[in-house]
């Protein structure tokens, strides 16, 4: 049931008709976990927290330092030093206290991710490396929750929605890892990618549109276009290939 | 076959700023040798070892997936090939 203060609240978008109130309802009744609280996690929260997620669990290890603050929308100076797990549960509550945000300040591994992720409907990728990606990716196959990838580089991001055992998954896309260093990044490719990752979740979690499936969609900042890519689930995926 | 190979933002260093390229061949790997003939430093951009591409290199023919078997695949005239390189900034 949605109180008449949760009618009035989402009013504007209870009016899209493929919402409505029972897409609203279901969104209430959903839990997302969000791996990572920079820059995709900011917008990405921003916007699930806003649209009225039931429960958001945000997972960082990480502390909020003085050169995230170009992209990471969440944390603000008074942050600097603290868990972005944390910051992130502050600022969210204030966007939205009747969603109910739990923080995480842990390392996502093989050995805890089943954990961490127990109890979702969804699980955002918002990561800044591909081995823990590939993780949760492989977690997202043997618990059956969809995976919504996304990643950033410069101007350029990408995004995919992974439905196990109907699509392809994250290692039928790619199968290496890149170097680690600083990746260069300006905060409205975040902003533009995180969005289009939440708009994935609501779409997904209400059942609604047609979700970005098979496709890897490829956003250029710089030429301003976007670019539909076809991918296709891998037999041989070492993550899926048996599903 | 003449097809047209668009470069990843991350290779421009390499083809002197070039985002499009002219290149021909009957598949992707022999439009990949044209195109280092024409841009030397994108061999080692692209490859890890003769014949075998970097596993961060994800190739696209026509804006479908051509793995696997990226470089035997055929090429037609008119085809469009784009290179990608593995995102992992978040």
């Amino acid at each position: 049931m949605l109180t008449r203060k949760e009618r009035e609240r989402y009013d504007r978008q209870i009016l899209i008709s493929e919402i409505g109130l029972a897409g609203q309802k279901k969104l209430k009744k959903s839990r997302v976990v969000i791996a990572g609280a920079g820059g995709l996690g900011s917008p990405i929260a921003i916007y699930l927290t806003a649209a009225g997620i039931g429960t958001i669990r945000v997972i960082d290890h990480d502390q909020v330092e003085l050169s995230n603050l170009n992209r990471q929308i969440l944390h603000g100076e008074k942050d600097i030093g603290k868990n972005k797990s944390d910051s992130a549960k502050r600022k969210l509550r204030t966007l939205n206290s009747t969603v109910e945000i739990e923080a995480l300040t842990e390392t996502i591994t093989a050995n805890n991710v089943s954990r961490l992720v127990d109890g979702c409907d969804i699980i955002v990728d918002a990561m800044d490396n591909l081995p823990t990606r590939y993780i949760l990716n492989r977690c997202a196959i043997e618990k059956n929750i969809p995976f919504i990838h996304g990643a950033v580089s410069g101007f350029e991001g990408r995004v995919t929605t992974i439905i196990p055992g109907e699509t392809a998954c994250l290692k039928c896309i790619y199968r290496g890892t890149t170097a680690k260093k600083k990746v260069p990044v300006i905060g409205v490719t975040p902003a533009v990618i995180g969005s289009v990752q939440a708009t994935e979740a609501i779409k997904c979690l209400t059942g609604i549109g047609a979700l970005l499936t098979n496709r890897l969609l490829i956003y250029d900042g710089l030429k301003g276009t976007f670019l539909q890519l076809t991918v296709h689930k891998n037999p041989q995926c070492d993550h899926c290939g048996s599903q | 076959m003449s097809a047209t190979l668009h470069v990843h933002t991350t290779h421009l260093q390499f083809t002197n700023g070039l985002e499009v390229v002219a290149v021909e061949g009957n598949t992707v790997g022999e439009c990949l040798n044209h195109l280092i003939r024409q841009f030397p430093q994108m061999e080692k951009a692209l490859f890890a070892k003769k014949d075998k591409l970097l596993n961060t290199i994800e190739i696209y023919v026509n804006s479908a997936s051509a793995y696997p078997n990226e470089l035997g695949k055929s090429i037609r005239d008119g085809d469009t090939i784009h290179l990608l390189v593995a995102l992992a900034g978040g």
